[in-house]
């Protein structure tokens, strides 16, 4: 039978402090300005309350993030590739945003053939789980499906004054093993979370629905609000579009190779040959992130891209709810 | 190595504010100075005034028949012209008496300059540009980048992405939510979300993006209860209005 462990509140700076001895610990937290991301531990404060503004996404996949140097020689190039295989631990991570890491895995470890800069960032990677124990503002995990984490190490259920650990993985096992000395042995079983998400999508047939309603007028009312500020794409911790650029160094031949998070939401990014714009109205801008959330990615992969968080939501200046946009089509289409 | 490039550095009416940031640079500028040679620039004495150009970088709005005269000039004589710094892409500061009430205007002409239509001009208004330096001063970083991509004959282009953009990657709260009139939305990025990430609202020094939804962020601001007045005065702080028709090529 499986063995369940306890770790007491008190003893959980003491583990993160061991943990970031041998490994970068990124911990849910306030940053300068009181902003919830996710940070180096530093023996800081943790916020623990709810899921975080901003993702652990940024670790993952940087915002910009250098691939290899080309230099030239006298008739080739030679090239330098620049690999981030540090070890790492995410700490309280949350159902939504374990399942966007599946579906980063999926993209990048299966989808496009291993990508080594993912692969080496991904590859020595332990996620420790925390179960909400309470509705986030604008969530609707429950109706994603999204609400049990996937693919973590160590699960975490708060319990009084102690987290309960239920062992996920193997990597998780020699983990409570290696600080066997904090965690305490347990005949509980694992608390359930009882708890009703702030939102709700339906989503029985939702892919049909949204299919059928292409043309529908709510992209145009939503669209005429849209700043097209992109600010949806970059907190959403399953959005994965990015471009590739180079730069040239100073002074020498030689040149850098750079990723960088792009965003559907900006014109340029349907840029193609002959300054066309296949994507240049607004609304079909906003339509091509819903329906890839809720649809196109479903029927390529078998699940939805979107996880449910509620970030969009919350992020969204001007209030474009896409579970609103979802049940308004939903109710229109009867 | 190919030849060097020439580079001449010229204002118009501003505060030189930009070509001053080039030291800002500090060695970087040194080792610029390996592919470019400056060869016409009051600050950085160039030697060689009047002399073909293959990059002319010029500062300042148009507001006087001489500034006009001269960019004409310098256009003439150069191969690629770059605007730098908020004057010269977008009026910026000086702009500020386009959107002035006549009586006031009025009052503002002096004698000893031929003022243009009595309102003030970017350069793009008169000459083709090549590539813009946006912000207020000019990013110097990014003047390096114009240089390098020049020399290996690349015309930099802009890219249109808004500073949320990188306001959300620099992981802030969004200043909307806090009652903070910010034109982020609809502002060329570039900055790295300088004044927002210090918790100033941006004040779209580096010019309006095309594709920005100015009436959708009016009407936030009118929700958010800011007056009618101080929305009007933010959107034609740096820039020209955009609710009313683009400024006109004379």
């Amino acid at each position: 039978m499986q063995q369940n462990f306890l770790l007491k509140k008190e003893k959980l700076g003491e583990f993160l402090t061991a943990l970031s001895k041998e490994a970068e610990v990124f911990v849910p937290s306030l940053n300068e300005n009181n902003a919830t991301c996710f940070l180096p531990y530093n023996s800081q404060e943790l916020y623990l309350a709810e899921r975080t503004q901003y993702s652990p996404k940024k670790i993952l996949s940087p915002p910009l993030e250098k691939e290899f140097i080309f230099r030239k020689k006298s008739s080739s190039f030679e090239i330098e590739h620049l690999l981030d295989n540090k070890k790492r631990v995410f700490f309280g991570v949350r159902s939504c945003d374990t399942h966007a890491i599946k579906v980063l895995d999926k993209l990048y470890l299966e989808y496009f053939t291993e990508d080594k800069w993912y692969k080496a960032i991904r590859e020595d990677l332990t996620i420790i789980a925390l179960q909400c124990s309470k509705p986030c503002e604008n969530g609707f995990c429950q109706s994603m499906g999204t609400d049990k984490p996937v693919g973590h190490d160590l699960l975490l259920v708060e319990k009084e004054k102690s987290f309960f650990v239920e062992i996920a993985s193997e990597r998780g096992e020699q983990l409570v093993k290696k600080y066997r000395d904090l965690f305490n042995q347990t005949n509980f079983t694992k608390p359930e979370s009882k708890f009703k998400c702030s939102k709700e999508l339906e989503t029985t047939n939702l892919k049909e629905i949204l299919d059928k309603n292409f043309f529908h007028k709510k992209w145009k009312q939503e669209a005429k609000k849209c700043l097209s500020c992109s600010s949806c794409t970059q907190v959403c911790p399953s959005c994965y579009c990015f471009l590739s650029f180079d730069k040239f160094i100073l002074n020498t031949g030689d040149s850098e190779r750079f990723r960088a998070w792009d965003s559907c939401q900006l014109k340029r990014f349907t840029r193609v040959s002959h300054d066309f714009f296949f994507r240049e109205s607004r609304e079909s801008r906003l339509r091509q992130f819903v329906m890839h959330k809720l649809s196109y990615f479903q029927e390529n992969f078998g699940f939805p891209l979107c996880v449910g968080c509620g970030r969009c939501i919350m992020v969204c200046p001007v209030g474009i709810d896409l579970t609103e946009i979802a049940s308004t089509i939903r109710g229109d289409s009867k | 190595m190919p030849k060097k490039l020439k580079a001449g550095f010229y204002s118009l009416a501003c505060c030189e504010g930009c070509e001053i940031v080039m030291f800002d640079l500090e060695e970087n500028f040194l080792k610029a100075l390996d592919f470019v040679e400056i060869v016409d620039a009051r600050l950085f004495n160039g030697k060689h005034p009047g002399e073909k150009l293959d990059i002319a970088i010029v500062e300042g709005c148009v507001e006087s028949e001489v500034d006009k005269k001269h960019l004409l000039e310098i256009r003439e004589r150069c191969k690629y012209l770059v605007a730098f710094g908020a004057c010269a892409t977008i009026i910026g500061i000086p702009g500020i008496r386009n959107a002035l009430p006549k009586e006031i205007q009025k009052k503002l002409k002096r004698k000893a300059i031929i003022p243009v239509k009595d309102k003030a001009f970017p350069i793009s208004a008169f000459v083709k540009v090549d590539a813009l330096l946006q912000g207020c001063p000019a990013f110097t970083h990014e003047i390096l980048d114009v240089f390098v991509k020049l020399y290996h004959g690349i015309v930099p282009k802009l890219e249109e992405v808004p500073v949320c953009s990188e306001c959300r990657e620099r992981e802030n709260p969004c200043l909307l939510f806090e009652g903070i009139p910010c034109l982020g939305p609809v502002t060329y990025a570039g900055c790295k979300a300088l004044c927002p990430s210090e918790r100033a609202q941006c004040i779209g020094c580096r010019g309006f993006t095309e594709d920005g939804n100015f009436e959708a962020l009016r009407k936030k601001f009118q929700e958010m209860g800011i007056p009618k007045k101080e929305i009007y005065n933010l959107f034609t702080y740096f820039n020209p209005d955009p609710f009313t028709k683009k400024m006109e090529e004379k």
